[in-house]
């Protein structure tokens, strides 16, 4: 039986709990390393290394160096081990100096100044994008089973259907109730960017009747170019299919909700970004 | 001066128990949260109405509770009350975390206590314990997944629920749906209590093996549930503090008055207290402040649980035995909402949204969990998460205490100490990502 372990890094553990709703590895796959359900003292050799969480402390660090010494394929899961997810948001000043002086005060593991993506410090095989990646992405990644096949975009995904006769004047605000059924997102003034965030999902979030965040990060469309070139093509989207003020869609697009997006992106990863080729990503 | 360090797993996230002995004399017993996001730093300045959707991420074990607190405390900032279909709905999600929670915790993260494994997966085993074990794994993710798919169905994803928004929530459950749910909830409640049978037997005969349910001194309770029965959802705080008759009761909003926050050098957790003494949440509190489940079968354990450990129950261990309960009554509860019209109804009443300050609280599985927003131009201008896990560092580290002068004499440390460790940290199912956030 093939080994695999899953290191957990900082992060909340979702990536963990997803893999967790999946069963299909336990006759396939041996785990032999998971701190959430197994206890064992470090990670033995195994076939697959799966890495969630960002590097946020030096034993993070520590911990990713010396794990992926014993693996023969790294794969990066979920936002945070790909580019660091929502906790990008403290990449400021104020909340860096915060950081520095906790680690000062306590005998604990020291803080870096932000938290990381894992490819800053080792060689990365795979990289599996998602907040957290969908059971089914987990064994996709895991079994690369041929019938899998993610579509090209969430849209294509999702279920709901664009409406020529709407075009909302403003932003509805992020959340609101009666969404109404069957009719796409952005028609009902949402800001969804489903249209340029990569599938596999199943259009989890849209097809209940939430606009997409885009935590599977920038479809192959996008992924190796800058983020320029996307927020033209989303205000592209939005102006062709609503008559909402081009500055209010811009401030939206850079605000908190997005960061598990953005920071996906070459230009938001900080210096000596080590961004996956589009072959590399599932 | 020795010093013995602990790692541990089958808990979520990064923690450490480092216990100081001097010549066989316990001197110190410190339980260690080794991670820090900073949720609480990062968010200032952004957008509060985005809270619902970031919030989530700081836990992917209780993230119903954390969506669900959210929206509580901005609906509370705004002044909006949501129709009775979105409380259904919210409860439903609560319900289904707690399931969720309690069927991990029992037989992923301390079923291979009992069991002498370190994984109810695969592994090899003798032919006895493999015999006793067998389908456990199976059922235990049956059991499990009926709990996701309800936060699923209820919340709108999986992991991290969209579903709740200011107001109420985006639809209700259509009536084919909630009736496949409710099949599926039936045909997992004889196997989750066949599960919980096996656990508290097998939690018995570790009772007999180690002669003690653990630290049994009579504690102070706190829990966000119903006076008389179970209630997830939350309305008030409640402490249950020994030889008091009353049970004290206030609103999130004045928790200040009542608890104190310490900081400690050790820990990247706070730890809270009760007028100097330790608190205990979780599933205990609450079993010990309700009157009854409200449901039958689950009533049915509470009365055996009571007659054998009385009320207000102490020993550490039996957290667990508490869980078990709480795990057959959110299957009951769940499978009565799902009976109730789910689809009729406003989801959601309008709001305006307004800057002020906004208390969020629910009853997470791991106990009370309050949201504060205080908004300014529609930004946060300060936020504060006041986790079930922090009312419980205090008590943890008592309970180590009791377990190390236990196994520890002048002589020598005694094996069983290690997994005493494990045990007591387990059976307050402790979550480091929401402890230090
Ligand atoms: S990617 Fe999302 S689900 Fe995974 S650890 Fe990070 S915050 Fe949690
Ligand atoms: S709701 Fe979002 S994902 Fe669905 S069709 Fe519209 S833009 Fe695409
Ligand atoms: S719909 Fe968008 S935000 Fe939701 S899971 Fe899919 S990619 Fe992530």
């Amino acid at each position: 039986m093939e080994k695999f372990a899953v290191l957990q890094l900082s992060g909340c553990a979702g990536c963990e709990v997803s893999l967790l709703n999946a069963d299909a590895w336990v006759d396939k796959y041996q785990l032999v390393y998971m701190p959430l359900v197994i206890s064992a003292s470090g990670v033995p050799e195994v076939d697959i290394l799966l890495v969630s969480g960002g590097v946020r402390t030096d034993e993070d660090l520590h911990n990713l160096k010396r794990s992926v010494k014993k693996a023969n394929k790294v794969v990066a899961v979920g936002t945070c081990a790909i580019s660091g997810g929502v906790t990008n948001l403290g990449n400021r000043e104020e909340v860096r100096n915060f950081f520095m002086n906790q680690s000062e005060q306590r005998d604990l593991p020291r803080l870096l100044a932000d938290c990381r993506p894992i490819a800053d410090f080792v060689k990365v095989e795979r990289y599996l994008p998602g907040c957290p990646p969908t059971p089914e992405l987990f064994m996709a990644v895991l079994f690369d089973p041929p019938d899998f096949k993610a579509g090209n975009s969430v849209c294509v995904e999702c279920n709901r259907k664009k409406d020529k006769t709407m075009k909302p004047k403003r932003l509805s605000g992020h959340l609101h109730g009666n969404v109404q059924p069957g009719i796409c997102l952005i028609n009902q003034g949402f800001l969804c960017i489903g249209t340029s965030t990569r599938g596999g999902c199943g259009a989890l979030c849209t097809n209940p009747g939430q606009p997409c965040v885009g935590c599977r990060g920038p479809s192959n469309a996008f992924i190796e170019k800058e983020s320029d070139a996307w927020f033209a093509s989303i205000k592209k989207v939005f102006s062709k299919m609503t008559e909402i003020p081009e500055p209010e869609i811009d401030s939206a697009l850079r605000s908190a909700q997005m960061a598990m997006f953005l920071y996906q992106f070459i230009d938001y990863a900080g210096d000596n970004p080590n961004v996956p080729s589009k072959k590399e990503i599932l | 001066m020795t010093t013995l360090t602990f790692p541990l797993s089958r808990i979520e996230g990064h923690a450490q128990v480092v216990i100081e002995v001097e010549d066989g004399d316990v001197k110190s017993a410190h339980f260690k949260a080794m991670e820090l996001r900073g949720f609480a730093h990062f968010l200032k300045d952004q957008p509060a109405d985005q809270m619902p959707v970031i919030v989530t991420r700081i836990c992917g074990v209780c993230s119903t509770a954390h969506h669900v607190a959210s929206v509580k405390a901005l609906e509370d900032a705004y002044g909006v009350e949501p129709p009775p279909l979105a409380k259904k709905i919210r409860e439903l999600m609560m319900l289904g975390q707690m399931l969720q929670n309690q069927a991990t915790s029992l037989f992923i993260f301390t079923m291979p206590d009992r069991l002498g494994l370190s994984i109810i997966f695969q592994e090899e085993v003798s032919q006895e314990v493999a015999k006793e074990k067998q389908g456990i794994a199976g059922r235990a993710l049956k059991v499990r997944k009926a709990g996701t798919d309800l936060i699923t169905l209820a919340g709108g994803q999986f992991i991290h629920p969209v579903k709740a928004v200011v107001g109420g929530v985006t639809s209700g459950i259509p009536k084919d749906d909630a009736a496949a749910m409710k099949k599926q909830l039936e045909d997992a409640l004889p196997m989750a209590r066949e599960l919980f049978d096996f656990y508290w037997k097998s939690s018995e005969t570790l009772h007999d093996r180690i002669g003690t349910w653990g630290d049994d001194r009579p504690a102070c309770y706190i829990a966000a549930t119903g006076k008389t029965k179970p209630d997830y959802y939350g309305d008030r705080m409640r402490l249950l503090i020994p030889d008091n008759e009353n049970i004290i009761d206030f609103q999130s909003r004045d928790f200040r008055k009542h608890l104190d926050f310490e900081e400690t050098d050790y820990s990247y957790s706070a730890m809270t207290t009760y007028k100097g003494n330790a608190l205990r949440a979780n599933s205990l509190a609450r079993i010990n402040i309700a009157d009854s489940m409200g449901t039958p079968l689950a009533d049915e354990y509470l009365s055996i649980f009571r007659e054998i450990h009385g009320n207000p129950a102490n020993g550490i261990l039996l957290f667990d035995i508490a869980r078990g309960i709480e795990l057959v009554y959110s299957i009951e509860r769940s499978i009565e909402l799902l009976g109730e019209d789910l689809e009729n109804g406003e989801p959601a009443v309008p709001h305006t949204e307004t800057d002020g300050e906004g208390f969020g609280l629910v009853e997470a599985p791991r106990g009370p969990l309050v949201h504060r927003y205080k908004i300014k131009d529609g930004l946060i201008e300060d936020i504060e998460f006041i986790i079930p896990t922090v009312h419980n560092v205090h008590s943890i580290e008592l309970a180590l205490m009791t377990a190390a002068k236990r196994y520890i004499s002048k002589e020598k440390v005694d094996m069983e100490l290690e997994r005493a460790v494990g045990r007591v940290v387990r059976a307050f199912d402790p979550c480091i990502a929401c402890a230090t956030h």
